[in-house]
């Protein structure tokens, strides 16, 4: 019993040093450019209707995806577009950040669709 | 990077074990750095969100009389019933609520760039380490037009409901003008948006007349294709559209139009007047000494001000040749917000930042278009470039742009306000 409570108070400073080491450090690798993706897939990828949501999706995933989309850019789909914006470097961070912040992000963003009816969902890809 | 981190996070965490927290919490709380917002649009509210959200150590301010934002976008659909108000007004409860985001309800009056002090129609006294200007567009004056009775609608809001009397105004087979700024102005495609859409909303109420564009660009400078499509093709019976013509003053009591070509009668009217940096950019001496300078110059790494430093601007007011977009001003917003993050952790912005621009317009009631573009920072320039093979208008209007028109606003809209 008091070895875990000396466990979690260890815990516990850990979790005070990491949020410390945050507040004063570099940004993490990947944030800046993943946050451009937010306008249309939402705050750190969790999208509130309509579009494809990003966090969580596996690293592998979205970084495959995108650099086939701009391997083959469709006239008709704007995403191709997006993808052909970034280096394949960058398409890697992107899709690190999305894999990792996913699963340990605290910060719930999920919001209430204040307009319009969008149900379809949006398939990924070359649909 | 990662693994770097991680080792210096594993030494600090054995520094711990042996002095014991308290210091370190100690040492956490020095005085908390300020930052100040001046304006709530689509550029103020993600400033003052993501500071927020990813460093919460830093003090945010937003300072805005409105106790929400009124979107442009969508708001041509509110002009034609399609959508109400209510679809377009964005709160700034979340801002406070989820992010801490401290709101002051004033307007802005003052700024003391030596002392770093805000002044606000209330008298309050602001002070800051950074300040953000976000205060949208201004306007030229047009000879003779009076926006109390024929509102632009530029911004949204009670102007919006004022257009939408105005259309739902004009007799059967009446004449509806309309003006286009020179660029670069709010929105690219948003005024040839607003003429199909007056255009749509005319002939499915059978009322059609006609829909005169005057449009003081020598061409259409937003997704050409689809706009000279729906031009001369879909609402050929109703759209004149003449390039190179410019609104030079405006008799309403007698219902005429002055333009560079001669006058035209009319029976309703939208006159878009030219644009430039919001009052408060152009107060503060931004613009620095050149009159002909229209929005801030800033460096694209953090939006800070090349003519006054500690002043950061973003969206519309900026001038850094970005299309003035809510997209593109909630992009550099996030570019602000890390450069403002770095600056207070002693490092400099992020050398390489992008930025990207995606929107969608409504074409018809059921059908939409969209535009993009890729930005990157080159550093040999130093300016905000497209990357090549990003620009790309939708090859035809559709059913599924439309709908995912409301997917991306949705998700605009909450990744700005909430």
């Amino acid at each position: 019993m008091k070895q875990i409570r000396k466990y979690l108070s260890g815990a516990s400073a850990l979790a005070l040093l990491m949020a410390t080491a945050a507040a004063h450090g570099a940004p993490p690798a990947g944030r800046l450019l993943a946050s451009q993706c937010a306008q249309c897939h939402g705050t750190n990828g969790q999208a509130v209707s309509g579009m494809e949501k990003l966090a969580g999706e596996s690293e592998g995933e979205i970084y495959k995806e995108l650099i086939e989309m701009k391997a083959r850019i469709k006239p008709e789909e704007i995403m191709h577009r997006q993808a052909a914006g970034y280096t394949d470097a960058q398409i890697r961070l992107i899709a690190r950040y999305f894999a990792t912040s996913g699963k340990v992000s605290t910060t719930t963003t999920s919001t209430t669709p204040t307009t319009g009816t969008s149900s379809r969902n949006k398939s990924r890809g070359d649909d | 990077m990662f693994s770097h981190n991680r080792r210096k996070l594993l030494q600090v965490s054995g520094a711990l074990a042996a002095a014991g927290s308290v210091p370190l919490l100690a040492r956490a709380q020095v005085a908390a750095p300020r930052v100040v917002v001046i304006g709530g649009g689509f550029a103020g509210a993600t400033l003052a969100k993501y500071v927020r959200m990813w460093n919460p150590k830093i003090q945010v301010t937003l300072i805005e009389p409105n106790p929400s934002h009124v979107s442009c976008i969508l708001s041509n659909l509110v002009m034609t019933g399609a959508l109400g108000m209510n679809a377009i007004t964005l709160r700034y409860d979340n801002l406070r609520s989820k992010y801490g985001v401290s709101l002051v309800a004033d307007r802005a009056v003052g700024i003391d760039a030596v002392n770093h002090i805000v002044t606000t129609q209330n008298g309050s006294r602001i002070p800051y380490d950074k300040l953000v200007l976000a205060p949208g567009i201004d306007f030229d004056a047009v000879p003779g037009l009076d926006t109390a009775v024929l509102p632009h609608a530029w911004q949204a809001g009670p102007q919006t409901l004022a257009l939408k009397a105005q259309l739902d105004a004009v007799p059967a087979g009446g004449t509806f003008v309309m003006s286009i700024p020179p660029a670069p102005y709010r929105c690219p495609p948003g005024p040839y948006e607003r003429a199909c859409l007056l255009a749509d909303s005319l002939l499915r109420r059978r009322r059609a007349g006609r829909v005169i564009v005057l449009d003081a660009n020598n061409d259409v400078v937003a997704e050409p294709h689809t706009f000279h499509t729906a031009f001369q093709t879909t609402y050929a019976s109703v759209i004149d559209y003449r390039p190179s013509s410019v609104v030079t003053s405006v008799d309403w009591a007698n219902k005429t139009i002055h333009t560079n070509w001669g006058p035209i009668r009319a029976d309703g009217a939208n006159i878009i007047p030219p644009q430039k940096a919001g009052k408060l950019v152009v107060a503060a001496g931004l613009l620095g000494t050149n009159p002909a300078t229209r929005w801030a110059p800033v460096n694209p790494l953090s939006y800070e001000s090349t003519v006054v430093p500690h002043i950061h601007v973003i969206g519309d007011s900026q001038g850094t040749g970005q299309p003035k977009s809510g997209h593109m001003a909630n992009a550099q917003a996030k570019v602000c917000a890390d450069a403002l993050i770095r600056y207070f952790a002693g490092e400099a912005p992020d050398p390489a930042p992008m930025t990207n621009s995606a929107c969608y317009s409504p074409i018809t009631s059921k059908t939409a278009s969209w535009l993009t573009v890729v930005f990157g920072y080159d550093a040999a320039s130093g300016l905000m470039k497209p990357v090549p093979n990003t620009l790309a208008e939708a090859p035809a209007p559709s059913g599924d742009h439309y709908e995912d028109m409301f997917g991306w606003a949705n998700n605009l809209f909450a990744d700005s306000f909430s």
